[in-house]
């Protein structure tokens, strides 16, 4: 059952009414109850794995503790980290290795395998759990009931993001009734979510679909639009997704963590990685990059660089086995080695500037907006070769002939004018409330605004998403 | 090494990776608390309290820090 959905919608409010309803330690239960439930919608078969995964880390986890040797515990640790990659890449890979060796023997059963909902998210959240046992950052989770919890949490699985386990464990514990004003907020953030998902990101999906399915066939105007559309659809459904978890987590008494902090108002690359997917990139920095970068410490320089660029390739990767995927982290990977390396010698060098100080102003996010617009190119494209035609086509000059440079074709791109009109200006409405939701001063002023401004505030938006709806199309980053 | 010498050797030290004269840490300092201290900035202050205390940590050691004070205890427990 997809969160937009009726079905859905009854799922929660029913949910919602049974939490309620729930005291003590029996929220906890009520949550799991409703977290497999709603898991169970999706694939039987696949709760039973994400059940016995939990259960191996929960008893790995005490058994690490009981161990005294250091030894022993390092062995209990590696084992069960290279024991969670396995399962994520098994899954991951099954289609790939089955497409490479047809025919052979277990070719066809590897065909059937289909990658577990969600695996990716609550596979990191099982590694990050046994990592901070392992580094003593947490005490071991005693009751089977939060563990279990944990990875199977209904509004993260899908699509995250990734809530640490020390973050998660320690809300569990104080769980009580969510506050009235969670409670408004939780609702307020579903609702902004529906908006950036139904009204800007799916209605620049048909334009964006349209470009990659070939590329040449476009000028270099179009695919530059082409390519903004793709950066701002994937924006407005993957922090969509994130305001719909963290609202629903909220209804549960449950803060999730922030996966975006307005990305494309970033200064510099790293900047950026900051702000975008934020509970992915600080959990690879935390259990992938840091102990890379601490065990490459002799290597200076290089060792710096080999580790933010094996971080960022995991990023890519982490999306799936696609060349796609693996070419965009690697270009990242380069991005960053370059901006880290030159930081300080740039912020030097503007110093001394003042003028140019001030221009890098703009130019900075301008540059590094740009730069990603690129890395989501292929990020989205079809194939390596696809996004080939397309970042080539781009350059004018390159175009296949007959097609001007500056052509505009809006029935060739499947826009007509109101809609892209719609969602351009939808979409300078998500930043604005997202820029206005972060200044206490505007977030105080909604609040306190009588009634009538705010429900009909809460009307227009709804009527918008209703008005707006067309056939709704999966969040992008639900098959991750 | 006492508790304070162990403090001022690595204030001087938290001053000269972070470039600012006015850093003062405490037991309860975190990176949050000061500028710059960052992913990237952190094993350059490490590999400096390494150098600087002639010692050497462990990936699991250094894993597990999460405040000044937690940093100047593992000194501590090195130096002694």
């Amino acid at each position: 059952m997809s969160f937009i959905s009726l079905e859905f919608a009854v799922f929660l409010a029913l949910g919602a009414l049974v939490f309620q309803l729930a005291r003590g330690p029996w929220r906890r239960l009520v949550l799991l109850l409703l977290s497999y439930a709603f898991y169970l919608t999706w694939n039987p078969r696949q709760a039973v794995l994400l059940l016995g995964i939990t259960v191996a880390v929960y008893y790995t986890a005490k058994s690490m503790e009981k161990t005294a040797s250091a030894r022993g515990r390092l062995g209990f640790i590696a084992l069960a980290v290279a024991g969670l990659l396995l399962v994520l890449v098994f899954f991951k890979c099954a289609g790939l290795f089955a497409r490479y060796f047809p025919g052979r023997a277990g070719g066809n059963v590897l065909a059937d395998v289909v990658a577990p909902i969600g695996l990716s998210y609550y596979l990191f959240k099982l590694m990050g759990y046994l990592l901070d046992v392992y580094w003593e950052k947490i005490p071991v989770q005693r009751s089977f009931v939060s563990m279990a919890l944990y990875p199977a949490f209904f509004p993260q699985i899908l699509s995250g993001p990734i809530q640490r386990a020390g973050d998660f464990f320690t809300q569990l514990e104080k769980i009580g009734n969510p506050l009235p004003d969670d409670i408004v907020t939780g609702l307020r953030r579903i609702l902004f979510g529906l908006f950036k998902k139904v009204v800007v990101a799916d209605h620049l999906s048909a334009m964006v679909d349209a470009v990659h399915a070939n590329p040449a066939g476009y000028s270099p105007l179009e695919l530059l639009f082409g390519g903004y559309c793709f950066a701002f659809q994937i924006y407005a459904d993957f922090s969509g997704v994130t305001d719909i978890a963290i609202g629903i987590g909220l209804l549960f008494g449950i803060k999730g963590p922030e996966n975006f902090n307005m990305p494309f108002f970033a200064r510099n690359i790293q900047e950026f990685w900051r702000r975008w997917h934020m509970s992915l990139t600080s959990w690879l920095t935390d259990y992938l990059f840091m102990p890379l970068r601490f065990s490459l410490r002799g290597l200076g320089a290089v060792g710096l660089s080999i580790a933010i660029f094996v971080t960022m390739l995991a990023v890519g990767i982490w999306h799936g086995p696609r060349i796609t995927y693996a070419v965009f982290g690697a270009l990242n990977g380069f991005y960053m080695v370059v901006s880290a390396l030159t930081l300080k010698k740039r912020n030097d060098y503007f110093q001394k500037r003042p003028l140019l100080a001030r221009l890098r102003v703009f130019a900075g996010p301008l540059l590094t907006f740009h730069l990603m617009v690129v890395a989501l190119i292929l990020f989205r494209a079809n194939s390596l070769p696809s996004a080939w035609v397309y970042l080539t086509h781009i350059i004018p000059g390159f175009q296949s002939a007959g097609i001007s440079t500056f052509r505009f074709d809006r029935a060739l791109l499947h826009t007509r004018q109101v809609a892209l009109l719609l969602a351009g200006l939808s979409y300078a409405a998500m930043e604005s409330v997202n820029w206005a939701s972060r200044q206490n001063v505007w977030a105080a002023r909604f609040s306190s605004a009588p009634w009538f401004v705010r429900w009909t505030a809460y009307y227009v938006v709804i009527l918008i998403i209703a008005c707006s709806a067309q056939e709704t199309r999966t969040f992008i980053y639900a098959q991750f | 090494m006492t508790e304070a010498e162990i403090k001022q050797k690595l204030t001087a030290i938290f001053r000269s990776v972070f470039d600012n004269d006015s850093i003062e840490i405490s037991e309860a300092t975190t990176a949050k608390d000061i500028e710059g201290w960052d992913s990237l900035t952190h094993v350059n202050l490490i590999v400096a309290v390494e150098k600087g205390f002639k010692i050497s940590f462990t990936t699991k050691e250094v894993m597990a820090l999460q405040t000044a004070g937690d940093l100047m205890r593992l000194i501590a427990s090195r130096c002694n």
